[in-house]
């Protein structure tokens, strides 16, 4: 669906993105994460075809480029601020990008937005204006859909409704590029993560992938806790006794097993230890910046 | 194209002041039949009550805030990754309000028609020779075209700011600066007789194109060219307004 190939953008002589690269299939919601200033808003322009690049990207295998948005007309987005004529209501602001009026209509109905549709979008609160953007973004059965920072200013029942229509859409087919510092909101819809910082892609893999490596500590409870301590010294296995418990890393798993197993303990209970994402990505964010500074 | 076309007008079509600025247009109109006199009825008809001065200044601000208003309204973007190319984008607007500009000079020319029908002015069959030794309404209908050259040239300008700068209250002061004040730089720069021959050609000359055809006497020896040549130059200076606009909102970041 979207190939971005060795992409590099730059604002002036700096580099803001560089050699970025990675696909997105139809139907997958992958979330472009990365701190204040990594690039990502950069990106999702440039794929929209509206900054100067280095490099490929194809939607279709079509080419974009500054200048030629053919490949744009299956794609929707909310870049930044929702684009909103403030004189036009806000069916007008819709019906002036729609080509399909019973879209539109359904649209206004799964969004909510029928009590003031026909106001102008002046009087609007954020949320509204963020709804509508939303629905502009989704219009005309888009193939890829870019959204930058989706949930702003959206309430907790807007916010639920507006993940179910991404997954609504996304089951249909439908591809999602969506940036949002809500990590945890974001957690609850994507299939795939990237992860940029300073104008890199330092992970780029399915959420699945990316949970299993990163969530890399175990759970260990056996029946005999002295024993099992002393086995896994005399094997040099790493651990950390927390209580009765014992917290171990994912790696050394199957050599834990079979110790126990020549020593006839048995295990009780062995079991991945739950991570936060957004320490996960902290803590990758940490890594990669002690690696720049010692490097 | 078609469809940037279609969203261009469409939005301009929903512009509160779009629909006023005619009955405003009325009213200034009106004005100016009853400030110039009565037994002035030739040259009211020929100037349409001297409406292009009054289209020229609802062309400043409409034009100005139909460009701006696309960053005001954060909505640059979703436009231009909607539309085929950037070329689009900026040629659908400047069709669009071409496309106005016309209209209110054809309504212009309408309200003429009407109000030469009131007692507003000493009556005058439009077939009474005046200027060039021509008829009234050939008159009116030159003059009109005329000035449609004169609107677009500060269209263009328009433009031109408009893709340096993205507030619209400073393109329309710089613009009705450029209308108002543009006739007494140029004057002042040809006054001083050097290098008149060249600086005949400046841009701000130009502003005289419309008047100086109803009144050739009087600005022939302000602007020291033809009508021909101010003619010429005035279309000559669109073209350079519109493709450096072009140009610069083609190399500009959003």
């Amino acid at each position: 669906m979207l190939k971005v190939q060795n992409v590099t953008t730059y604002i002036g002589r700096t580099k803001i993105v560089k050699r970025a690269s990675f696909d997105i299939d139809a139907g997958n919601i992958v979330g472009l994460i990365g701190p204040n200033g990594a690039g990502k808003t950069t990106i999702m322009k440039t794929i929209l075809g509206l900054t100067k690049f280095d490099g490929s990207i194809q939607i279709n295998h079509q080419p974009v480029t500054e200048n030629q948005h053919a490949a744009l007309n299956s794609v929707g987005a909310l870049i930044e601020h929702p684009a909103i004529y403030p004189f036009l209501s806000g069916r007008q602001n819709l019906a002036l990008y729609s080509h399909d009026h019973q879209d539109m209509a359904r649209l206004i109905a799964k969004l909510g937005m029928t009590d003031y549709i026909q106001q102008k979008a002046k009087g609007y609160s954020l949320g509204m204006k963020q709804k509508l953007g939303i629905a502009i973004a989704l219009l005309n059965h888009p193939q890829l859909v870019i959204l930058d920072e989706p949930m702003n200013g959206l309430d907790v029942e807007a916010t639920i409704g507006i993940r179910k229509l991404i997954k609504q859409y996304a089951d249909r087919g439908t591809a999602f590029l969506i940036s949002s510092h809500i990590l945890s909101e974001l957690q609850k819809v994507m299939t795939h993560v990237v992860l940029i910082n300073h104008g890199q892609i330092i992970v780029n893999q399915s959420f699945e992938e990316f949970e299993q490596l990163h969530h890399r500590d175990y759970k260990l409870l056996t029946e005999d806790e002295v024993l099992t301590a002393q086995v896994l010294q005399q094997r040099t296995i790493h651990y950390i006794q927390e209580g009765n418990t014992f917290r171990v890393k994912r790696a050394d798993i199957f050599d834990i097993q079979d110790a126990l197993y020549q020593q006839q303990i048995h295990l009780k209970e062995l079991a991945p230890i739950e991570t936060n994402f957004e320490q996960v990505v902290v803590t990758i964010l940490e890594q990669q910046r002690r690696a720049d500074h010692e490097a | 194209m078609r469809f940037s076309l279609y969203q261009e007008f469409y939005k301009l079509m929903h512009q509160k002041m779009v629909w006023v600025s005619p009955l405003v247009l009325l009213g200034l109109m009106v004005t100016t039949g009853l400030t110039i006199g009565y037994n002035e009825s030739k040259l009211l008809m020929t100037t349409c009550y001297d409406a292009p001065d009054w289209i020229i200044l609802i062309l400043a601000v409409v034009g100005a805030t139909f460009f701006s208003m696309e960053f005001q309204n954060n909505a640059i973007l979703t436009l231009i990754y909607k539309s085929a190319n950037k070329r689009a984008v900026y040629f659908s607007k400047y069709i669009v309000i071409l496309g106005y500009n016309i209209l209110l000079h054809v309504i212009a020319m309408a309200f003429t028609f009407v109000l030469w029908m009131t007692p507003l002015s000493r009556p005058v069959s439009w077939s009474m020779l005046y200027l060039y030794h021509q008829p009234l309404w050939e008159n009116m209908l030159k003059t009109s075209a005329i000035d449609v050259l004169t609107t677009t040239f500060i269209i263009s300008l328009i433009f031109l700011l408009s893709c340096l700068i993205n507030s619209n209250a400073i393109v329309i002061s710089v613009s009705l600066l450029m209308i108002f004040v543009g006739q007494f730089i140029s004057a002042s720069l040809l006054n001083g007789n050097k290098a008149v021959h060249i600086l005949r050609w400046n841009p701000f000359n130009l502003t005289n194109l419309t008047r100086q055809y109803y009144n050739y006497a009087t600005y022939v020896d302000t602007s020291h060219l033809s009508n021909v040549q101010l003619l010429c130059s005035t279309a000559s200076y669109i073209v350079i307004f519109v493709t450096a606009g072009y140009l610069i909102f083609r190399k500009k970041r959003f």
